[in-house]
């Protein structure tokens, strides 16, 4: 019982953490930011709305770096101590798809959507600065070995990237939370970021 | 803690009679069996060791058995069987007494149209002791009765005749019980016949495969979520998710207009609305605005400021010797338990048909007589035509104690006039569960001389249990001082201190808390015999021998040293810490059962791991040692899940979680990979059995996590508070 | 609208209003199979597993339109009186089952890990059978889960030898 203060201190810990690592100012505070050259601001703008979005729980939630997928707002642990496995599907018998099907299910608050899994292991992003993210993700080691094409394709058609858009309902019938960004505008920044050579501003 | 045998007043032959023609079958044998109240009893001296007789209804005629044609016995159950094997053990019971093979034996729940209704309960751990006798005694009248019968039949000398596997068989000639009673209208009935003598039993003392097995291994069985009726609609009632809510008005307009609505019911008191489909029902139930006078701003800490020893009123359970007060070297720990939910999988559910005027309700319930007289008395109807059939109970734990949800049903069944099904959903269930209350215990004591306890004091904290439950009246608790079911494992069992007091305080709670298995004993043990721990510590004392030496000699206190010593041996008890595992030791008397407990446990990524749990239990005579094996197995692991994970928060005026997962509970990688039960018999009746061996859990694992890193742990769920 | 699924080896039709209606109400409501049970209606306790096409399915959260032309296996069909399936025949010989309601969820969860994993160590176990009991039958059903794999196992020669 007097554990819920700690967890809400523990919680505030997290995000203070993560907002020290990240570095993360809001899209709003790049408004108003001067800059002489307007290309490099577009990828940076681009750059950091895509980031805003792939920092996200609902994306975040399924690249981690410990094997054990996130739950909810609050990123805990997938309750039930389900796990990878070998395949990034769960364990043999007991996988993802025991549970989570095609699509959203709305009676029982279960996510769906196609080839629901764990991004695969060397695609880990919890706990990495943008930058890290960023530069996994243009590494063919750890994308699943994407040209910039097929990672453009990957983030803006895949269905279960855009499921972050379309997350359904949680177990008590409330809509799940969505990235700060739009999906089209998602779409635009990735596209543009890997239009201006998908540089990283801070190398 | 006198070991008191029971007494039970004779059959009355007044009330036994006999009435043919249910259906095809041969016979039905109808007797009444009375038994003095045990709220006549003094309760509260002897409720550390209450062995509640079985309470029948002495008004009406009961059918027990009914012998069918194909020479087999229904015997028709006042006792659920909710998973505790009780079903197996009147069988075996029985077939003693009846003569008969095990599987002539067909055990089913008496409907209450039988008049066999148990007008208390099936809880308290009470079902086979409670049995033990009269139905032993029914049995072997039955058996008389049918040989009488025979030996006219038969014209052969009733001392003649005797019965294998119920065939009857004397001078050369047999008869089934089936053709013995065939076309009988006038029994003769006997005296209680003498009953056999213990070393005679065949099927009584036997590890015999649960008599429900198979049907449940392929899916058969029907529990309440199962249970049908012909044309039945569904429906479902708004309930308030803040908690202390009550019902003002309903908006139902826009509920009105939702596809397969059949009807909306307003009442006083709730609202319902009644559809073709379950589906349909909960969207519409959904579309109904309700305004709720709730509370608002009720949290966690609230709760655990009001639950605190010094609130409310209390009542001293036991006293001897002098009290000693704040003196030096006198050691004061505190403890805590949280709310704790019964999450028994499955959730309450009933199908009602109300006919003109009777009644029909099939339901799994705990209690089959209150159930039958609320739905009368509300609906005001003769409770002789409120037709009670019961289920399998998909988990009872105490949760199944009140069943009112059975007269919303009758009432949206009137209203249609059709048979409504309506059961709760996982949120309902969790917000509207009779919650385990949480405590707060304070127990002071002071070493002698010696080392040994010169005096020993519990007061403790408790929401209602038994107070403002539907089966005991306020006016027994007011009348008592103190919460009959909280009170539970909160005396103190060490009477060979000189001085000692237990105190019990009582707090009301804005939500309902009630019965969850084993009652105030999970929490009441896990504080005192963590406390005693720490004593023997603190006094370098091995906690076995530290224990033996404080129980006095009474014989419920020789049967608790006995199961103490035989888990220490068995065990191999070893204060030592070997390759990273400890041990703990803890035990308890419950409802006249000593158990003691020795846990094995080990820290792996800071959490507490329980590789192996030894129990000594002396339940009297087992009548299924299998049976009670599965019962003390399921403790351990119920109460594990209760004293490493659960927890209820309350939250803006919600209780939460409100589904599995979030509220963390022992799942198969949990549950300890090794457990031993040794089986005592300190006496030559059964005792109880389905709740004792929940006493020493939570303190056994907080003394083996004491011993292995130091810490001692004093609050529900156990967590480390450090890296061990 | 018309799903058509093979349910314990037999092709039924069923007329289902809403498509999205979980797979659990279709076989209890619909084809009276009442094994399978209701016990969370979120996916979290696993009471009513059952087989799709042999892969475990918590079916109260798979709507009835993914069954179509699937084999759908409950407990009812898991195996018989005369032909236990080894999970059963196990749970029999281990007097695994109490209160029985969960029971059937981790029958159907075991019979899909043993067609997985024929010998499934604890570790195995500890993964895949994460259902919900609330009687506290884990230690039992541990001990059934590896009996079940012998029996399985044994089956398996037997039936090779009668080829």
């Amino acid at each position: 019982m007097k554990q819920k203060p700690v967890y809400t201190f523990l919680i505030l810990m997290v995000i203070g953490v993560f907002l020290v690592f990240a570095g993360a100012p809001k899209i709003s505070d790049y408004e108003i930011v001067e800059v002489e050259n307007t290309v490099e601001v577009t990828s940076d703008d681009s750059y950091n709305k895509m980031m805003d979005v792939l920092t996200h729980q609902r994306c975040m939630n399924c690249h981690p770096s410990d094997h054990i997928p996130k739950q909810g707002d609050t990123s805990h642990p997938h309750h039930f101590g389900m796990a990878r496995g070998e395949d990034d599907h769960g364990f043999e018998a007991t996988s993802c798809n025991t549970c989570h099907q095609s699509e959203n299910n709305l009676n029982s608050g279960v996510p769906g959507a196609p080839h629901w899994a764990l991004a695969p292991a060397s695609m880990a992003w919890e706990g990495l600065t943008r930058e890290q993210i960023a530069e996994r993700l243009l590494d063919k080691s750890t994308n699943g070995n994407r040209s910039h094409q097929e990672l453009i394709e990957h983030m803006t058609e895949d269905d279960l990237v855009l499921w972050a858009w379309e997350p359904g309902v949680d177990a008590d019938g409330k809509p799940r939370t969505i990235p700060p960004v739009s999906k089209e505008d998602f779409k635009k920044a990735v596209e543009n970021w890997f239009a201006d050579g998908a540089i990283i501003p801070s190398k | 803690m006198a070991d008191k045998e029971k007494d039970s007043k004779k059959v009355s032959r007044r009330k036994f009679l006999v009435k043919g023609g249910l259906g095809t079958i041969g016979v039905v044998a109808i007797g009444a069996y009375l038994f003095r109240s045990p709220i006549r009893r003094q309760i509260l001296g002897v409720v550390n060791s209450l062995e509640a007789p079985y309470l029948d209804n002495i008004d009406q005629p009961m059918i027990w058995f009914e012998v069918t044609s194909d020479n087999n016995i229904l015997l028709h159950s006042p006792k659920m069987e909710m998973g505790q094997g009780t079903f197996t053990g009147i069988a075996q019971m029985a077939a003693e007494e009846l003569s008969v093979s095990m599987n002539q034996i067909q055990v089913v729940h008496a409907a209450s149209s039988t008049g066999n209704v148990d007008s208390f309960a099936t809880g308290g751990s009470t079902s086979i002791s409670g049995l033990w006798k009269p139905l032993r005694e029914l049995s072997a009248m039955l058996r008389v009765m049918l040989l009488k019968e025979a030996a006219l039949k038969m014209n052969v000398d009733i001392d003649q005749l005797s019965v294998v596997d119920g065939v009857i068989s004397g001078n050369g000639k047999t008869l089934t019980y089936a053709q013995a009673a065939e076309g009988v209208e006038n029994w003769e009935v006997p005296d209680v016949p003498v009953l056999k003598d213990a070393k005679d039993y065949k099927y009584i003392g036997q590890p015999i495969a649960r008599v429900d097995l198979d049907a449940k291994v392929y899916g058969d069985p029907i529990f309440g979520m199962d249970a049908e009726m012909p044309g039945m609609l569904y429906g479902a009632v708004v309930r308030a998710s803040k908690i202390g809510s009550t019902f003002i008005s309903a908006d139902t307009k826009a509920a009105e207009s939702m596809p397969g609505v059949v009807k909306i019911v307003v009442e006083d008191d709730f609202v319902g609305v009644v559809e073709n489909s379950m589906i349909e029902a909960e969207n519409a139930k959904d579309a109904i605005n309700v305004t709720w006078d709730s509370y608002d701003n009720l949290n966690t800490d609230a709760i655990v400021k009001m639950m605190t020893v010094g609130n409310g009123k209390s009542s001293v359970i036991q006293k001897n010797g002098d009290s000693f007060g704040d003196q030096d070297e006198v050691v004061t720990l505190e403890f805590r338990s949280p709310i704790g939910a019964h999450a028994q999988i499955e959730p309450n559910g009933v199908v009602a048909f109300v006919d003109g005027d009777t009644a029909t309700i099939k339901i799994s319930t705990q209690v089959v007589g209150l159930t039958r007289k609320e739905v009368a008395k509300r609906l005001d109807l003769d409770v002789e035509k409120v037709n009670v059939i019961p289920t399998y109970l998909g988990g009872g734990f105490g949760r199944r104690l009140h069943t009112p949800h059975a007269v919303q049903a009758a009432i949206m069944s009137k209203v249609v006039g059709k048979p409504v099904k309506y059961f709760f959903s996982r949120k309902e269930e969790f917000q509207h569960d009779m919650f385990r209350p949480p405590t707060h215990h304070v127990i002071k004591g002071k070493l002698n001389e010696e080392g040994y306890l010169a005096g020993l004091e519990h007061q403790f904290v408790s929401g209602d249990v038994a107070t403002d439950s539907a089966l005991i009246p306020n006016a027994l608790t007011n009348f008592l001082g103190a919460d009959v079911g909280a009170i539970r494992g909160g005396f103190i069992q060490y009477t060979a201190i000189p001085n000692f007091k237990a105190e019990c305080w009582h707090v009301e709670l804005p939500f309902a808390t009630s019965w969850w298995r084993s009652l105030g004993l999970l929490a009441n043990t896990f504080a005192m015999e963590s406390f005693i721990d720490e004593m023997a510590l603190k006094a370098n004392m091995n906690a076995v021998d530290f224990r033996l030496h404080q129980i006095a000699d009474e014989p419920i206190d020789i049967r608790l040293k006995n199961v103490i010593k035989a888990a220490a041996e068995k065990a191999n008890y070893s204060e030592e810490v070997k390759d990273g595992r400890a041990m703990g030791f803890a035990a308890s008397i419950d409802a006249n059962t000593p158990c003691a407990q020795v846990v094995e446990v080990s820290i792996v990524d800071n959490e507490i791991v329980v590789h192996k749990v030894t129990v000594a239990m002396d339940p009297g005579l087992a009548v299924n040692p299998d049976q009670i094996r599965a019962q003390c197995e399921g403790c351990v692991i119920m109460g594990m899940s209760a004293v490493l994970y659960e927890q209820m928060f309350v939250e803006d005026g919600e209780l939460t979680p409100t589904i599995y997962g979030p509220y963390q509970m022992a799942l198969m990688k949990n549950a300890p990979k090794e457990i031993d039960v040794v089986l005592l018999q300190g006496k030559d009746t059964p005792g109880a059995v389905g709740e004792p061996p929940l006493g020493p859990i939570g303190a056994a694992i907080a003394n083996a996590v004491r011993r292995l890193t130091g810490e001692r742990l004093t609050e529900l769920p156990l967590k480390l508070s450090k890296k061990a | 609208m018309e799903i058509s699924l093979t349910v314990n080896g037999i092709l039924k039709t069923v007329d289902i209003a809403d498509e999205n209606t979980p797979l659990l109400w279709v076989v209890r409501d619909t084809l009276d199979l009442k094994g399978t049970k209701f016990g969370c209606g979120k996916a979290a306790c696993g009471a009513c597993t059952l087989l799709v096409d042999d892969e475990a399915v918590r079916s109260c959260s798979y709507p009835v339109k993914f069954a179509e032309g699937k084999k759908v296996t409950t407990i009812e069909g898991l195996g018989d009186r005369e032909n236990p399936h080894p999970v059963q025949q196990a749970w029999i010989e281990e007097i695994v089952p109490q209160c029985g309601y969960c029971q059937p969820g981790f029958m159907m969860a075991t019979a899909a890990l043993l067609n997985k994993v024929p010998k499934p160590t604890d570790e195995d176990i500890d993964k895949n059978i994460i259902n919900v009991c609330r009687c506290g039958t884990y230690y039992r059903m541990r001990k059934a889960i590896h009996k079940a794999a012998e029996l399985q196992a044994e089956k398996v020669i037997n039936e090779s030898k009668e080829v």
